[in-house]
């Protein structure tokens, strides 16, 4: 019976990694097509593997120990006798010191990342220079859709509207290829952005104005959702990224215009 | 999924279009949700439910046979709604008509994909149209030969020419699905705003049933366009609950807007014929017998009189009527009623409705503007101002001197339309009950939307079901309603000084415009 455990603990380990080994081929991984379409994107699947590979090691060696336990404790002779190492100094030593370094490692490696995320836009940099990127929309967020407002073609984005700001619901156009700042805001409860294949996510609390710092690689639609439970709608609020290169966003921008300002006047046709 | 051609309805003619099919519940996934839940039920009016038990079945009949449940729509031809499915004809083809396989040649008009394996089959003409082709669909169709076979029975043999639809009411059952899933909650299953999160809500959901809708590009006098509706469901009513669908997909929106209109039909349908039905109420037996009461205590009063002074020739009063009789008298009155007049009752609401929904899609019934808007500067918004200050406007009695919504008539005790009631709150109502606030102006929150061209058609038209009046045509000039349209999309963007007040709060007057 104690060999049937020690290969059932075994056994299930090998199943948990076979099925993570093969899980991106089964599209159980990433969303979308599984890469990551913004530059810090990329870093935070970098780290998200480097965290894989620390714990996978560690999942993997306690079990081949606790599987190796088990079955010594099965086919242990009545004449051996066991081993009490209970109260081992140096042993409880080394399991507080060593995840703790790992933690520590972690702790200090990611420190870019969560910058770049979240620090160096309001910050700096070693020359002096602000990198903030430019604000392109004011998100907001209520019960259940996501409202936006953007400046007027060549004009930065005022705290306040302005008459010829531009509105857009549930489609968050951005242009594509550099760094962008969306203030995020809510209109009523707490609210999350999350756009997966871009891998960012913020809360967006009441009467707080959030800078959220991303970019977008491709021309394309990315999906966007709100990721925190904000009511009875809240499946509702599935939304768009529409990121587009400069012309073709500065295009959208005049013709959404266009159609926000349409008096509805038409010439009537001239008969010929 | 089965058709049931309804024999009976009194509204079928023989013309090919108008005919009356039930479309059975081909697949519940909207009704299901998790769980089973009740079973979707329209409820009905207030007014309905409060009929003589007579009339209560006759209305109750005559929606069942003009628009079926939740699970077992009825799509009436008579109505302006696109219940969808692909239109084909018979053609002669080499393989010929043959009616041992049941199998023809046909050419189709619109969407091939509708000719899929169990797509229901209508026979419009010919031998097979009527009552015995009810069970027909199809088995197999061959885009190649396009050569189409059904399942059902073989005779009688359609004839070349004959025409047939195929997946009649495809787009009304995917409207239902539609609805269910994202509007049911709120807007309830009759579409009567009663679903269950709409307790919850602020403005209250939309009730479809009066066939009223607020924000339209429609003459005052019209219906909703299809157009509107799409918009609203497109991008929303900010300032209120309704949220954006804007990526439901085009086919999936276009359904749900054929839905809500279909739903508002049934509901005004049933308003109207509630209406025709006025006299066989409860209430308004109770009345004639309350009535009938008065009159003989009075009569009673007279003939005591008489007799006291003697004259032996009096007439003795009639007793006065009892609660039962005058019932019995009723139910009568109304199988009279039924057996003549309802059915041309029912004919004459439904052309009224048909009538209606058709010409709010029309060209005719949007508002355009003659001019162009005039140019926003600073004169323009002072015209504006002084016309929204004026009494031919009357703006400000509601929206405030201010814009903030906040006029003197938000402080009255106004009358329940129709009645010297008062409603229990101070303040303006809608058409459907509800406590009603004059937009605040100055928040820069356009419920029908944020173009010109919306708030244009806001003063043009008015709001409908609401205490906004329309000022064109009649009141102001196109260039007057863009000077308005001028000053009020401005309101966001100035924070107008308050005018001076004296200690007692009175508003001074210095720049109101001189009357003449």
């Amino acid at each position: 019976m104690g060999k049937l455990w020690s290969l059932f603990f075994v056994f299930s380990a090998v199943i948990a990694v076979a099925l993570c080994w093969f899980a991106p081929d089964w599209n159980w991984w990433f969303p979308g097509d599984g890469k990551a379409h913004s530059t810090l994107g990329g870093k935070i699947d970098d780290l998200f593997h480097l965290i894989l590979i620390i714990v996978a090691v560690t999942f993997i060696g306690t079990q081949a120990a606790l599987g190796y336990v088990l079955w010594r404790g099965a086919t242990i002779k009545p004449e051996e006798k066991a081993l009490f190492s209970h109260g081992s100094h140096s042993l409880e030593v080394i399991w507080t010191i060593v995840p703790s370094a790992v933690l520590l490692f972690i702790a200090l490696y990611q420190l870019d990342v969560w910058a770049q995320f979240r620090i160096k836009g309001a910050i700096r940099d070693s020359h002096g220079k602000m990198v903030r990127p430019e604000p392109v929309a004011e998100l907001t967020a209520r019960q259940f859709e996501w409202r936006i407002r953007y400046p007027a073609k060549g004009k930065p984005l005022q705290p306040k509207p302005q008459p010829d700001d531009i509105y857009s619901v549930n489609e968050l156009h951005i242009p594509s290829g550099r760094p962008v700042e969306v203030t995020l805001r809510t209109d009523d409860v707490q609210h999350a952005i999350f756009i997966p294949e871009l891998r960012i996510k913020q809360d967006a609390v009441a009467s707080l104005k959030i800078p959220v710092w991303f970019d977008a690689l491709d021309n394309r639609d990315y999906e966007m959702l709100c990721a925190e439970l904000c009511g009875w709608g809240h499946y509702k609020m599935k939304a768009k990224v529409v990121a587009r290169s400069d012309e073709d966003f500065d295009a959208w921008k005049e013709q959404a215009s266009a159609e926000q300002f349409d008096d509805g006047f038409r010439k009537p046709v001239e008969a010929k | 999924m089965m058709f049931r051609h309804s024999s009976n309805h009194r509204s079928v003619t023989t013309a090919p279009w108008q005919l009356v099919c039930g479309l059975a519940l081909g697949i519940a996934s909207g009704l299901a949700g998790c769980g089973t839940g009740p079973k979707a039920e329209f409820s009905y009016r207030e007014a309905t439910q409060k009929m003589i038990p007579v009339a209560r079945k006759a209305i109750k009949d005559t929606l069942e046979d003009g628009f079926g449940t939740p699970h077992n729509l009825v799509a009436w031809e008579r109505f302006p709604v696109a219940y969808g499915g692909a239109k084909a004809s018979v053609v002669a083809a080499a393989e010929g008509v043959q009616p041992a396989s049941k199998t023809i040649s046909v050419s189709v008009e619109g969407d091939v994909s509708k000719l899929a394996s169990g797509a229901s089959v209508l026979w419009l003409t010919g031998s097979r149209a009527g009552e015995k082709a009810a069970a027909d669909t199809v088995d197999t169709y061959d885009t190649k030969t396009k050569t189409l076979t059904w399942s059902g029975s073989a005779e009688p043999a359609p004839g070349v020419g004959d025409v047939l639809i195929v997946g009649f009411g495809h787009a009304l059952q995917k409207g239902r699905a539609v609805y269910m899933k994202n509007c049911m909650h709120c807007h309830g299953v009759s579409g009567d705003g009663n679903g269950s999160t709409a307790q919850f809500l602020n403005p209250r959901p939309r009730d479809y049933r009066l066939g009223v809708f607020k924000f339209t590009s429609t003459l005052s006098a019209e219906k909703v366009s299809r157009d509107d509706l799409h918009r609203v469901v497109k991008y929303g009513i900010p300032g209120t609950y309704m949220p954006s669908f804007l990526l439901l997909g085009e086919e999936e929106t276009k359904s749900v807007v054929e839905y809500v209109r279909w739903l508002a039909m049934r509901g005004e349908f049933e308003k109207r014929t509630d209406d025709d039905l006025g006299d066989f109420t409860e209430d308004s037996i109770v009345d004639t017998v309350k009535k009938s009461k008065t009159a003989f205590d009075a009569a009673k009063v007279a003939y005591d009189a008489t007799l006291k002074a003697g004259d032996k020739d009096a007439v003795k009063p009639d007793a006065p009527i009892k609660l039962t009789d005058a019932r019995k008298i009723a139910t009568e009155a109304f199988a009279k009623f039924q057996a003549s007049d309802l059915d041309q009752a029912v004919e004459d609401t439904a052309s009224f409705l048909a009538e209606a929904w058709t010409r709010a899609d029309d060209e005719a019934s949007r508002i355009a503007p003659t001019v162009p808007r005039v140019a926003d500067d600073a004169a323009s918004r002072e015209r504006g101002r002084l016309l929204y200050m004026s009494d031919k406007t009357k703006c400000y009695t509601c929206h405030g001197l201010l814009g903030k919504g906040n006029g003197a008539a938000t402080e009255d005790f106004w009358k329940k339309p129709g009645t010297e009631e008062l409603y229990p709150r101070r303040g303006l109502h809608d058409a459907w009950g509800n406590p009603l606030q004059p937009r605040n102006l100055t928040l820069g929150q356009y419920r029908g939307g944020r173009r010109p061209v919306d708030v244009f058609r806001r003063l043009y038209a008015g709001i409908k079901g609401t205490p906004m009046p329309g000022f064109g045509k009649t009141a102001l000039k196109d260039e007057e309603i863009w000077d308005i349209v001028n000053f009020v999309m401005s309101l966001q963007y100035q924070s107008p000084q308050p005018a001076k007040t004296n200690a007692g709060g009175h508003v001074v007057a210095t720049d109101m415009p001189e009357a003449k």
